[in-house]
């Protein structure tokens, strides 16, 4: 019974919705230039004046589906009025028909109208919605003589055989990024508000692209964000600008069909709107700033070119400022200083010498330490993404590696070096698809950074030669088996954990050392290994008491083995893995001195963390990234040494003089190469 | 090796390490039982500990207020029980999935906070270890033995302990846990005796959220002092395990959690002491042992009968 009621209410709900979106779409339907369907079934009869299909001399015929209204001043808008530009153009009606379907927002009507439009003879048949594109991909193939296309989409099917379908999209971060430069400068409050509809797709680009703009021209400006969780809410989004105002904001922008909402609400209260998608000045001209607009002209003609010439699709187009697929629209009585603004950062958005996703906030003070300068930023703006196991903030293995990119990124600008990352990725399956996904997406280097990833990435990697992979610890770049964009790295942790243990041996008093490892294997193995070996060369009497954990990240078990060695009489004591902030806890509470490796823990407990190896990837990150750009995709193993400055020693000043100058000689010594750290 | 080592000095070791380790397991895994013994399934109880380990340390970290910070754990933990029980008690959904959901909430919200408001992992100081010393110096800790292996815990430790009995009380001496029972055992007669079904799970749900905030806040602010992501590490998940272990009961939920927190003991102790066994056996040894005792079959007659049975008026 109960089961019931919910199911009731949900249905309810639902209905609910489906009348609101309905509304508009069903009231405003089709008082326009062409007899347009407004259901999908009918086209083939009243939308067809002309009655051979697809013949040489008759016209172009263009179909369009689209989930809001052709009057929706937003994404609906752009395109159809695109649509009859293009028309008038070509000569009216007589040589290019539109027929439309509005208000498609359910998919599986959509995908009848798609079929209905491409059986009655239309030579381009537009899906103007990403959420169409499964049913596009199935039609598509049944109909070899018709065009397709659909947006916002890099996709056009041509993997799984289709070469019938063009990909459109708008890159709206763009035309976001000058509009969030230009509220910077005009805003009085320095707050901004933003009416967005549902954080995908099209209205996130811009978003992103407007907040990164205005943090761009002003660091420290406040803007607000907020989704309604809807396209056509316009209640939602009238009550969201409403909210916006009173939290300050006098500069608003939005995207999506519900902005009416919050456009009238702008002009009620003399707020100025910097509005996306379709020209919205006429509902409210005194307060519409600036608008970018898309013009889907170009782009249609040359569909409708290419399908008159014989070629069905496969291309993707993007609208960008440079190729004036976007275009700014400022208003006249704006300060011109600030449109000057906004004017140079188009033009530097159009060159390329802006990327709106990595504009630094204000101008990012570069800082550049000693050893930056002995490295060679010179490379070609780059784009690196990184998975691994645990996360950024693990004081240990992750964050070692992040730290460097980051360190290298506040030398070189964001706009240069663009950082993606996926933390904690633990589970293989997911982090295969991460791989995949961040190769996909056009990243130069994608790196696994964990020794269990390497059989996905053997698998992935061919299939993207023009990205290069890497991957560690290990030495395998796959050449055996015809792979050959992929790095191999390796910190040659042995040599760092020798001189610790060189160190520990000078330090310890009851002649016992507690060593907390994970689990036997990889760069914990080789750390644990050297470590040993260092212990016996110092003091070959001292006894080092070695348990692993068997996990990375259980930090109860490592807390309570660090207790355990403590019993057995240790006092000194290392480890690896992020699990070791537990046993630092543990070290601090008694005070028993730690000697770090992989990230400096001193934060954690500065007065025992006596000694770091810390792991310096600059020099092997920018290595990697100038040997893609050089053309050399993989197939070198590159290795942290003391040596090459990939493992640095840190020593706290407390230590006695002699041990220090004892590690220090194990340091030149391995170094100059006259101690080998034999592993077992 | 280790010849300094006498075994007594070992065997203490092992049984102080042994009840520290057990301690978060106690609490979630007898938070658990009131839960399972009304007929529901919680999954969710690592994303809870996550949840609460994270709200405990925030509390304590901003205000050094340990109390503060438990109650913070607690609140959380019954929040996000409550969130349980209107899923799989009111909406009746599928207790498995729902408590799985309640665990990905969990482990994404804790990272998401720790990000935003901690950034890095930070330390506080939790609660103390109690060594009890006279005035004239001298430590009941340090008494032979007993002192050495009961003595010198956080308080934490002993309510995990303390908590127990209490609860085997409140299960089989009191109407309440009369109540509860009869609900997981058979909801149509407790229904008809007048008892409200989902008014009991929602209280002892409420409760294993609850006893699993707190045990989070065990981890953060008294065993580790420190708040790391995912630091849970899946004790959550083996202490629904414990649940079973101990057929339901208070009692066999302690020899569970004492059990497998021993062997975990013994092993680290194994392997410091250098005895010649690989340290992927002896990692091996608690899970093993559990399963071991999970596979006697006659364990599984002690279920309740109703457990992740979703309780409908006038179904049967």
């Amino acid at each position: 019974m109960k089961k019931i009621t919910w199911l009731l209410l949900v249905l309810l709900a639902l209905a609910l919705v489906a009348a609101q979106c309905g509304g508009p779409a069903a009231t405003e339907a089709p008082a326009q230039a062409t007899e347009a369907p407004a259901q999908p079934q009918e086209a083939p009869t009243e939308a067809a004046p002309a009655p051979a299909p697809a013949e040489e001399s008759g016209p172009f015929r263009v179909a369009i589906v689209m989930p809001s209204p052709t009057t929706d001043m937003a994404w609906g808008e752009s395109i159809y009025d695109s649509l009859l530009r293009l028309q008038e153009e070509t000569g009216g009606e007589a040589n290019f028909e539109i027929a439309y379907s509005e208000g498609m927002f359910n998919v599986t009507d959509a995908a009848a109208a798609i079929r209905d439009y491409a059986d009655s003879g239309y030579d381009l048949v537009i899906a103007h919605g990403t959420q169409y594109g499964t049913s596009l991909f199935e039609i598509a193939p049944d109909y070899p003589d018709t065009s397709f296309a659909w947006g916002t989409a890099t996709d056009t099917g041509a993997d799984q055989g289709l070469n019938n379908v063009f990909a459109y999209e708008a890159r709206a971060e763009q035309g976001g990024f000058v509009n969030g430069v230009l509220a910077a400068h005009l805003t009085q409050s320095g707050v901004l508000g933003v009416v967005g509809p549902v954080e995908a797709g099209d209205a996130k680009l811009y978003i992103d692209g407007f907040v990164a703009g205005a943090k761009y021209a002003n660091a420290d400006i406040t803007v607000n964000v907020s989704y309604t969780g809807s396209f056509g809410d316009t209640a939602l989004a009238a009550e969201a600008a409403n909210t916006h105002i009173q939290a300050g904001a006098d500069i608003l922008t939005g995207s999506a069909q519900q902005v009416v909402g919050a456009i009238g609400v702008a002009k009620e209260k003399g707020v100025l709107w910097m509005g996306t998608q379709a020209d919205q000045s006429p509902l409210a001209p005194d307060i519409v700033a600036a608008t970018q607009f898309y013009d889907w002209v170009p782009a249609l003609r040359d569909m409708m070119e290419k399908h008159q010439s014989g070629t069905m699709g496969g291309v993707v187009y993007s609208l960008t400022l440079d190729n004036g697929g976007l275009q700014m629209l400022y208003s006249d009585n704006l300060d011109q200083n600030a449109v000057a603004a906004a004017k140079d950062t188009e033009a530097a958005i159009a060159a390329g010498s802006i990327d709106p996703f990595t504009a630094e906030a204000g101008a990012g003070a570069a800082m550049a330490d000693e050893a930056a300068a002995t490295l060679n930023y010179d490379f070609d703006p780059v784009r690196v993404a990184i998975i691994m196991p645990s996360s950024i903030t693990d004081m240990a293995w992750s964050q070692s590696l992040y730290d460097s990119l980051k360190q290298i990124q506040d030398v070189v600008g964001a706009d240069k070096l663009e950082i993606a990352y996926s933390e904690g990725m633990f589970n293989v399956t997911d982090a295969a698809a991460a791989i995949r996904d961040y190769a996909e997406n056009g990243y130069n280097l994608v790196i696994a950074h964990g020794a269990q990833y390497g059989t996905s990435l053997f698998e992935i990697a061919p299939d993207y030669p023009d990205t290069s992979f890497a991957w560690g610890t290990t030495t395998d770049t796959g050449a055996e088996q015809g792979v050959t964009n992929v790095f191999a790295y390796e910190p040659r942790a042995e040599q760092g954990g020798y001189v610790s243990g060189v160190l520990a041996a000078n330090l310890t008093k009851s002649g016992i050392i507690g060593v907390v490892g994970p689990v036997n294997a990889g760069d914990a193995k080789l750390h644990i290994d050297g470590f040993l070996a260092g212990v016996k060369a110092a003091n070959p009497e001292a006894q080092v008491n070695v348990s692993f954990t068997g996990s990375f990240g259980d930090t109860a078990l490592a807390a309570e083995a660090a207790n355990t060695h403590i019993q057995a009489g240790a006092d000194v004591l290392t480890g690896s893995a992020q699990q070791v902030v537990g046993a630092i806890g543990v070290a601090k509470d008694k005070g028993i001195p730690w000697m770090g490796i992989q990230s400096d823990q001193s934060p954690l407990a500065p007065d025992i963390v006596v000694a770091t190896v810390l792991y310096d990837w600059r020099a092997t990150l920018i290595n990697m990234i100038k040997m893609n750009q050089s053309g050399e995709k993989g197939g070198k193993v590159l290795q942290l040494t003391l040596a090459n400055g990939g493992q640095t020693m840190i020593y706290a000043d407390s230590l006695p003089a002699e041990a220090v100058a004892a590690a220090k000689a194990a340091e030149a010594g391995i170094i100059s190469g006259d101690i080998m750290v034999e592993i077992q | 090796m280790n010849e300094g080592l006498s075994v007594l000095a070992i065997i203490v070791g092992i049984a102080h390490s042994g009840i520290r380790l057990a301690t978060p397991y106690l609490y979630a895994a007898i938070g658990e039982t009131f839960s399972q013994r009304s007929g529901v399934l919680n999954l969710g109880v690592e994303g809870i500990m996550l949840m609460g380990a994270y709200s405990g340390f925030f509390v304590v970290f901003k205000t050094g207020n340990l109390f503060l910070g438990v109650l913070a754990a607690a609140l959380t933990g019954i929040l996000m029980g409550l969130a349980m029980a209107f899923i799989s008690v009111t909406l009746q959904a599928e207790q498995g999935i729902s408590g799985i959901g309640l665990f990905m909430f969990g482990l994404g919200a804790s990272s998401l906070l720790f990000k935003t408001t901690l950034g890095t992992v930070e330390g506080v100081k939790g609660f103390p270890e109690l060594h009890l010393c006279l005035p004239s110096g001298y430590c009941l800790s340090d008494f032979p033995v007993l002192g050495e292996i009961f003595l010198g815990h956080s308080l934490m430790v002993y309510g995990a302990f303390a908590l127990v009995p209490v609860s085997w009380w409140i299960l089989n001496k009191t109407t309440w846990g009369l109540k509860i029972r009869a609900v997981g055992q058979n909801p149509q007669a407790a229904d008809t005796l007048g008892v409200s079904v989902a008014a009991v799970r929602y209280i002892t749900i409420s409760i294993g959220g609850m006893l699993a905030g707190i045990a989070g806040a065990s981890l953060s602010i008294s065993l580790l002092n420190i708040f790391q992501e995912n630091m849970t590490n899946g004790q959550g998940f083996i202490a629904v395990a414990l649940v079973y272990f101990g057929s339901w009961t208070p009692f066999g939920v302690l020899a569970g959690a004492m059990l497998f927190s021993l062997i975990n003991a013994l092993q680290l102790w194994v392997q410091v002491l250098g005895l010649n066994i690989p340290s992927d056996v002896a990692v091996m040894l608690p899970y093993l042992l559990t399963i071991i005792v999970l596979a006697f079959p006659f364990r599984r007659a002690l279920q309740p009968a109703a457990l992740t049975k979703p309780f409908e008026r006038g179904e049967n």
